[in-house]
């Protein structure tokens, strides 16, 4: 962790340093800052938004957030500071992050927001997420149908500040719920998180060893779960994800996790740089605040076109 | 945005006649506590019904636009939602054979139909009581993501819109299969080669 805080510190740096070497046309730098990089998913999105500002001929400020809003206003602060020209924010905290852009916003420095929303419009510039619901009634119906529509299931939720935690359990339960030989025994947060999914997982197995499936609020908790089901001898339990990542994949193809809900992050990242920069020169996006994504159903069938949250055609 | 408007001001309107204190639902005569619901009940006959009839294609036609591009059939027809991963929303009608009804076997019934009249199905409509998507709520221009709070809230009203639509098509008594039937709805189409999944908000057994 701190090795990637330190090497991101010196992108910063020489991102800095780019846009201020003394060249004629000193290029503008766009920050984009994001949840750490230790889930793919956000490192996808920091990838995507990076190649193309790079691609639009922007120096870049890569930041990692952590997840804690506290941090979240100080890099915006440093962000302001070093006079960026936007910021590309997959936030920190629905309801909390909306005074960090907010601060951006009185200085004159738009916010494009993605993957999560903030709860108040008219603060960010865009606001470009994934149709979680949609997506998670994808993966619920794909699990419906793996369980046969019944037996006893648990469930793993993500992090209670997240919105899209909240909205991925309510699309799965209303496709689920709808199915009464379908039990829920077990419901929990890892909070996003593997190794506390691997841990949850274990609890849930010996409360409920009579368990036939699991449904995950995104991957990286899926995986978690799966090793503790692998660990203990329970392969046949039936583990169902949301993100698209390329772990995910490579444990479809396996016959492990069964399957998953691709978020096109990377797709998205780039289109929040692609407005970003339509509002640098012409002060519009031309585009809705609000933008929903669908999302795309992963399972043996089609993981094989899986690469980095993006579907090769 | 017009609807928001209204209910924003019927909410103050509410709010300014007489007391202070919020009404709660305590059951008779009062207004609908949940916004949701409220918007349902005021928009879906008296707007999303109309707007989708008066727009919609009939589905043969756009069957066969689709056969030739389904972008081009897009622009003429429908709205394009959800970005790359999302697909072109149509509001459609048409008459069409019945030749199977799930509604026995499965929460997630259908109706497989028969538009041509060859014996294949060539669409399904979605019966519920499980319905699939937010082709209600999105292929008009009704409901706009930017005024809701969240997608919680915009989720529950794709949700809302769904249930009452189940609610106006006929009663599971009513066996549908070999029947001739007219039908309105919605239907999301995200690659030319699929069968179109319908969500009506009405089906009519043709006499």
């Amino acid at each position: 962790m701190k090795l990637t805080k330190r090497l991101l510190m010196s992108v910063v740096a020489l991102g800095i340093a780019g846009a201020m070497s003394g060249t004629a046309l000193a290029a503008d730098t766009i920050a984009i800052i994001t949840p750490s990089h230790s889930n793919p998913f956000f490192k996808a999105e920091a990838d995507g938004a990076a190649a193309k500002a790079k691609e639009l001929g922007y120096a870049t400020m890569v930041l990692v957030h952590d997840d804690d809003a506290n941090k979240q206003s100080e890099l915006f602060d440093s962000a302001i500071a070093a006079g960026v020209k936007a910021i590309i924010l997959d936030n920190a905290g629905a309801d909390a992050s909306v005074a960090a852009v907010q601060k951006a916003k009185d200085k004159g420095i738009p916010s494009f927001l993605i993957d999560r929303e903030i709860t108040t419009t008219g603060v960010a510039v865009s606001q470009i997420v994934s149709n979680n619901y949609q997506g998670a009634q994808l993966g619920a119906e794909e699990f419906v149908k793996l369980m046969g529509e019944k037996g006893n299931y648990a469930e793993l939720l993500g992090k209670e500040s997240d919105t899209n935690a909240g909205i991925r359990s309510q699309g799965y339960h209303d496709v689920i719920d709808q199915y009464s030989d379908l039990k829920l025994v077990a419901k929990q947060t890892a909070n996003w998180s593997q190794t506390e999914a691997y841990t949850v997982m274990e609890s849930m197995l010996q409360a409920h060893p009579d368990i036939k499936g699991v449904i995950s609020g995104n991957d990286t908790m899926a995986m978690g779960a799966y090793a503790a089901l692998e660990a203990a001898g329970r392969k046949d339990v039936i583990v169902v994800g949301f993100d698209g990542s390329n772990d995910v994949r490579d444990s479809i193809k396996k016959g492990g996790i069964k399957a998953t809900v691709l978020q096109p992050a990377y797709q998205q990242a780039q289109n929040a740089v692609e407005q970003a920069d339509k509002f640098i020169k012409t002060g519009k996006t031309g585009l809705d605040e609000k933008q929903l994504m669908d999302c795309i159903l992963i399972n043996a069938d089609n993981a094989d076109k899986l690469e980095t949250f993006a579907l090769k055609p | 945005m017009k609807i928001t408007t209204l209910f924003v001001a019927s909410l103050l309107a509410a709010s300014v006649s007489g007391c202070k204190l919020v009404k709660t639902s305590n059951g008779e005569g009062g207004a609908a506590a949940d916004p949701i619901a409220e918007t349902v009940e005021t928009t879906f006959d008296a707007k999303l019904v109309p707007a989708l009839t008066e727009k919609a294609v009939d589905l043969a036609t756009l069957q066969g636009a689709i056969k030739g591009s389904l972008d081009k059939a897009g622009e003429s027809y429908g709205v394009r939602v959800g970005g790359a991963g999302g697909g072109w929303n149509f509001p459609v009608k048409g008459t069409a054979t019945v030749l199977e009804d799930t509604r026995a076997s499965t929460k997630a019934a259908v109706a497989e139909i028969d538009v041509d009249g060859d014996g294949k199905a060539d669409a399904t409509l979605q019966l519920g009581p499980v319905v699939k998507g937010s082709a209600l709520r999105d292929t008009t221009n009704l409901y706009d993501f930017s005024t809701f709070r969240d997608q919680i809230e915009y989720a529950k009203l794709g949700r809302a819109l769904n249930d009452k639509a189940v609610s106006k098509l006929p009663p599971a008594e009513t066996e549908l299969k070999g029947k001739k039937v007219n039908f309105v709805g919605a239907v999301v189409i995200r690659s030319a080669s699929e069968k179109p999944l319908i969500t009506p908000v009405s089906i009519e057994v043709a006499p």
